[in-house]
């Protein structure tokens, strides 16, 4: 093999792979632009969608309204967030379609003589339905707990005090739970599942568009054969075109890193409105280079099975077919990282795709293993070599270059 | 130049199993004489092109290329050979520069001879006016004077023309048609495959009848119509194939 000779074919091969139009979208424009677009967009719609729901007066039909205590009713019917409509007569039944049907938003039933109930110190029970399905009847449902939660606590206070007993004997104790992990963890274990997932996606679409133009593109134009009969070799041509291939894949993971974490943050600041928390993902230089070194490697899987499958095709579209098909492969275990409780071990540390996204995941929440990093590291390259082994080899033999 | 014994090609087809596409062909072509290797499409011409390009090895037999060996020298022999075919492409996003560059290159090359030959190609081709678009803009009569251009960018002793003719108009098959005379002229040795009787008749000093991957006669096209007692190749292929 002339490195001179890699040189020139991949030189050729990045001028031409650069003014393709395609792979440009691929490895540029989606990773940068379309991809935050979308995730804004979405967050834009959610965060406005429960604004909108938030500000909306609920609807609410009371059963047994005349059994409520006089001033839990003026509670209700004094709050502005609530539309009361009492109903006296009609069936149950009846009415819980109503609120299936989400022409009302909860139903409220009150039992006869609740009100004699609670002045007896008697047990007794407010029930609600309320569809779970729907953002605003749950709002509904929260509406009223928080009025008949202070009803309740007034009603306890005034007991205890009639009684003579102190607040104090129905409190034995309190529970404070503290959080030790960072923000940087939580937001890791959050957010930053997300990103490895979309992290690795975007390496093999950066990598998709160059490997079809440049193995079966060459068939597609005829070129293939004015290589083979050059005095290039095949394997020099299979490494300079794995170079190209090698790069997009990997520029179309960083660049998409950068601009997720950036879109993910203004998404999770969206969100975190309405609970108060702060969650963002960020990360160190120190970060961005651990994950160039581990998507390194996995750009190289990609590419050399990218490029033996391309090269297999006859054609254009039926690269694009097969391509389709593989790419479940590598979707799937890229999720992992966004399922729960998944930890890394030895054995996750040799599953390709799966590996890599674990580490990203760890990378990016800042908790490091690196035995891990070491094992996914070696796994990793190790199986990059060896594909790009076969993928020379595939490229040798006549039936799949010359397929009939 | 070419010197071609005895040479055999199998594939391995599952519908069909095995197939001879080339069945212990022997021929010999010199310099400054146009071969034509003549027979109907699957006769095998394509094959036995690929085999004396080393783009496919022989199963059997042995083919000299100006006295190298394509199963055992391969890579020496690609430098010695330009090879054009009727469905080679061009790179649309390149320049016709850029891409006989890149040939050049490819076949060892340094810049400054590049740039020389290039120059003295593009003018004989008259090709200064568009050698610095993209390819893809080009007419198809621009885009085969590119082709020719990248097959000789090495001025190789041999060319090879497989089916050169074929899916273009009149005017491309024209200069196609001028720059294998003109090879001819500068003493190369051309060997080209066609299934035009017409076309070999034109250019051929001499012909090879091949069908089902053997070949049936060679000689001058004269000697085989006479030997054949008709008047056209046409009339000659049946008679000689015998069906």
């Amino acid at each position: 093999m002339r490195i001179r000779t890699v040189e020139t074919i991949f030189k050729k091969e990045m001028t031409d792979t650069l003014r393709d139009r395609r792979t440009l979208i691929f490895m540029l424009a989606v990773p940068i632009a379309a991809i935050p677009l979308l995730l804004i967009v979405i967050s834009n719609l959610m965060t406005g969608q429960i604004e909108k729901e938030m500000e909306r007066t609920s609807m609410v039909l009371v059963q047994g309204m005349e059994f409520l205590p006089d001033d839990l009713r003026g509670d209700l019917n004094g709050a502005e967030s609530f539309t009361i409509e009492p109903d006296a007569n009609s069936d149950l039944n009846d009415m819980i379609e109503r609120v299936k049907s989400g022409e009302v938003d909860a139903l409220m039933v009150v039992p006869r003589s609740f009100d004699k109930a609670i002045a007896l110190e008697s047990p007794t029970e407010i029930e609600i339905f309320y569809d779970e399905a729907e953002i605003r009847s749950g709002f509904a449902v929260d509406r009223l707990d928080s009025i008949l939660a202070s009803f309740r606590k007034a009603t306890i206070s005034a007991r205890l005090q009639q009684h003579e007993i102190s607040e104090d004997v129905i409190k034995p104790f309190d529970i404070t739970s503290r959080n030790v992990a960072s923000m940087k963890k939580v937001a890791g274990e959050t957010l930053g599942a997300m990103l490895p997932y979309l992290i690795i996606i975007m390496c093999f679409m950066g990598a998709m568009y160059p490997a079809i133009d440049l193995a079966a593109g060459e068939k597609e134009r005829g070129t293939l054969e004015t290589l083979l009969v050059s005095p290039a070799s095949r394997g020099e041509f299979v490494v300079g075109k794995y170079l190209v291939i090698l790069s997009t894949g990997t520029v179309a993971a960083l660049l998409s890193m950068v601009s997720l974490t950036f879109s993910l943050n203004y998404m999770a600041s969206g969100i975190m409105k309405f609970t108060g928390e702060i969650l963002s993902i960020d990360f160190d230089l120190a970060t961005v280079i651990l994950v160039f070194m581990i998507v390194l490697p996995l750009a190289g899987i990609f590419s050399a099975i990218l490029l033996s499958v391309s090269i297999f095709a006859r054609s254009f579209k039926e690269a694009q077919s097969y391509i389709t098909a593989l790419n479940m492969f590598i979707i799937l275990p890229a999720f992992v990282s966004l399922l729960p409780g998944v930890e890394l071990d030895y054995k996750i540390a040799l599953i390709p795709v799966v590996n890599v996204s674990m580490i990203i995941k760890e990378a990016v929440s800042g908790s490091v293993q690196w035995n891990y990093v070491i094992a996914t590291f070696v796994s990793t390259n190790v199986l990059a070599a060896a594909l790009l082994y076969l993928a020379k080899k595939w490229f040798e033999r006549e039936s799949v270059l010359f397929r009939m | 130049m070419i010197q071609a014994k005895d040479l055999s090609k199998t594939f391995k087809d599952k519908k069909r199993g095995t197939v001879k596409a080339v069945d212990g062909i022997s021929f010999e072509c010199k310099a400054g004489e146009i071969f034509g290797l003549l027979g109907p499409n699957g006769a095998g011409k394509t094959t036995t092109l690929r085999m004396l390009s080393t783009s496919l090895k022989p199963t059997s037999g042995t083919a000299m290329i100006n006295g190298v060996d394509v199963a055992e020298e391969p890579e020496k022999v690609r430098g010695q050979i330009g090879f054009l075919s009727g469905n080679t492409g061009l790179y649309g996003r390149l320049t016709a520069r850029e891409m006989v560059t890149y040939f050049g290159k490819l076949y060892g090359m340094s810049a400054s001879d590049i740039k020389l030959r290039i120059d003295k190609l593009f003018s004989m081709l008259d090709m200064q006016e568009f050698a610095d678009g993209r390819n893809e803009k080009l007419s198809s009569g621009m885009k085969q004077k590119v082709s020719i251009a990248r097959s000789v960018i090495h001025d190789p002793p041999i060319m090879v023309f497989d089916e050169p003719t074929t899916g273009l108009d009149v005017m491309s098959s024209r200069t196609i048609v001028q720059f294998i005379r003109k090879c001819r002229d500068d003493g190369k040795c051309v060997i080209f495959s066609t299934h035009i009787m017409s076309e070999a008749t034109r250019l051929c000093d001499r012909i090879a009848i091949i069908h089902k991957g053997k070949i049936f006669a060679d000689g001058a096209v004269d000697e085989i119509l006479s030997r054949t007692g008709v008047d056209n190749l046409e009339d000659a292929f049946i008679k000689i194939v015998g069906e």
